[in-house]
């Protein structure tokens, strides 16, 4: 495992009476892509705002490469590049002013035309920011986050009102910046954006970190069934299927079967299918993913709050 | 983009200690004035009201008045006497209206708070606006000045180091209310009205509508505490060849100092 290059612990922000950040404790790895997720108002963005030395916390300490962002804001702004959710610039701001205006203000900047022509914005240059698509403002925006050379690059919200294909672009662009040694703190709620990219993700809700694990271990953590469609080559009867011990439920929609279950749900169904002399066609298996365990897991922490467990057992 | 070649790499060091005064000191400064001036420039409104009305007005006058001394303007001509007041009618549109307005959008952009995440940070912004206008403002004033005096024979300010101060003193004391008003303000509309609410009753007491000399004697000494009023009255004293009067500077400074502590202290940057 590479060094820890950012280490949050028992981070604690509060807005007046509502305490946003509560106890948020973890650390990045250097050249990791760190996802945070969690649902709307969990304290996501807060806890990288803290990060980049945006807003101070009330409790807890932040390191990042030894630096306290509280004290050391102007050397962290050299180290660290931020994409924040909701800043614009000026409207009358051209593409090509902008990427050499923040380039202005680095050590060892970024080459701006480079930048520029790897986000698909080289013939955008003379384009004033309020003229240009949302994708494109968002691509600027990236690379604005990058001008700096940065070894840390905070993204927040990504990719969020960007269209499919904008989306996967965006997400190669982001494997780029990872070969290049650069460490990623991605806040998201894309559950697919979060699997193909992170190494590791924390799940935030309600101001505490629920789980930390890597996508696949966070999925696992949630002992979901397995789903198996298909399409039988011949009429079977489907729900003589549930004899089996691995089957719990067979759903029959037309030409198509869901057998649910679990264990070695797969081979006893192909044994069957096999044994009947038909063959499955196109077939499909659905298993607990990302999303599923998003899902399971905030359930579980917000019935672990004594009111709601109150509320569930009455 | 060859315009930031010269400043990349430029100071390697450290460069904390640099200090907070306008000018060099960061990387990036000259960038981000230079950012901003091309961005005024390309505001039509702004430079209409804050360049081309002033000095179409002083020709209009000018040629329309003709050359009659006036004992009620203290023997000058009506051109003279509007010459001062046609200057600080830049100043007050700059400072009061198209600064604040630019400062709130920023603000409620988040423009400040991303130039905050970077190096520069947002505090240069502020500074670079001031001096972008300052200079614009100068400009505007040396401008109108040659014109009145090729066109309608106006007294040049043989008292230059003293119109030369109270124009800074203007420009600051504009600048200090302006970013009072960015400060105040919610949001850029919020701002123009602030801006125009305080510009009248200013251009009022400067002049604009009822010349200084023929107000009477309470008016006169309401304009005289106003920063427009005070700045038309030192400039006045210059074009005809004398020091302006120490209440003027008294006045300018005050207004600076004050609007721009309180500015300061109260500026919101998200």
């Amino acid at each position: 495992m590479a060094d820890d290059v950012i280490t949050v612990e028992n981070l604690r922000v509060r807005y007046g009476e509502k305490v946003a950040v509560d106890g948020v404790s973890f650390t990045v790895a250097e050249g990791e892509i760190f996802g945070i997720l969690g649902p709307n108002g969990a304290g996501k963005t807060t806890t990288v705002e803290c990060i980049g030395g945006l807003r101070i916390p009330d409790g807890g300490t932040i390191t990042v490469h030894g630096l306290d962002p509280r004290r050391d804001r102007r050397a962290l702004a050299e180290l660290v590049g931020i994409q924040l959710q909701h800043a614009e610039l000026p409207d009358k701001l051209r593409v090509g002013e902008a990427i050499a205006l923040f380039a202005s203000f680095y050590r060892t900047p970024a080459d701006p035309e480079a930048l520029l022509a790897q986000l698909g914005l080289e013939d955008r240059r003379e384009t004033p920011f309020a003229k240009l698509s949302g994708g494109q403002k968002q691509r600027l925006s990236i690379a604005l986050a990058l001008i700096g050379n940065p070894r840390i690059a905070i993204l927040d919200e990504l990719t969020t009102g960007l269209d499919p294909q904008a989306r996967r672009d965006t997400w190669g662009l982001i494997e780029g910046v990872r070969e290049r040694g650069v460490t990623i703190i991605l806040v998201t709620h894309f559950m697919e954006e979060a699997e193909r990219l992170c190494d590791r993700v924390a799940l935030i809700n309600r101001g505490r970190v629920v789980a930390t694990d890597s996508p696949s271990g966070m999925a696992g953590r949630v002992h979901g069934e397995l789903h198996f469609h298909f399409q039988p080559s011949a009429p079977i009867d489907a729900v003589g299927l549930e004899r089996f011990e691995e089957v719990s439920a067979v759903h029959v929609r037309g030409s198509d079967v869901e057998v649910v279950g679990h264990g070695n749900l797969l081979g006893v169904v192909v044994g069957e299918l096999n044994a009947l002399g038909v063959v499955a066609q196109r077939p499909r298996i659905d298993q607990a993913n990302l999303e599923d365990a998003f899902v399971e897991l905030t359930r579980e922490d917000a019935l672990n709050t004594p009111m709601v467990a109150e509320a569930v057992a009455r | 983009m060859s315009h930031i070649s010269g400043i990349r790499g430029r100071r390697p060091g450290p460069r904390r200690a640099a200090g907070r005064g306008l000018g060099s000191g960061s990387p990036g400064f000259g960038t981000l004035a230079r950012t901003e001036l091309r961005m005024f420039l390309r505001e039509p409104l702004a430079l209409f009201w804050g360049v081309v009305f002033p000095l179409v007005l002083l020709i209009v006058i000018g040629t329309a008045t003709g050359n009659k001394h006036r004992a009620i303007y203290g023997g000058l001509r009506f051109i003279d006497v509007y010459t001062p007041v046609l200057i600080v009618f830049v100043f007050g549109i700059v400072g009061l209206q198209a600064m604040p307005a630019t400062l709130v959008s920023y603000r409620e952009k988040g423009y400040l708070r991303r130039l905050s995440t970077t190096p520069i940070g947002a505090a240069r912004l502020l500074q670079a606006q001031w001096l972008i206008y300052t200079t614009l403002c100068l400009a505007a004033a040396v401008v109108t000045v040659l014109v009145a005096a090729i066109a309608f024979s106006v007294h040049l300010p043989t008292q230059f180091l003293g119109f030369v101060v109270i124009l800074l003193l203007t420009a600051g004391a504009m600048l200090a209310i302006g970013t009072l008003i960015a400060s105040i303000a919610p949001q850029p509309r919020a701002s123009q009205l602030i801006g125009a609410l305080l510009f009248y009753p200013m251009m009022f007491f400067a002049g604009l509508w009822v010349p200084q000399a023929s107000m009477g004697e309470t008016l006169r000494t309401i304009g005289h505490a106003t920063p427009l009023g005070a700045a038309v009255d030192g400039l006045s004293s210059t074009l005809a060849g004398q020091w302006p009067p120490g209440w003027c500077f008294l006045c300018l400074i005050a207004w600076t100092v004050i609007g721009g502590r309180v500015a300061v202290r109260v500026f919101r940057w998200e």
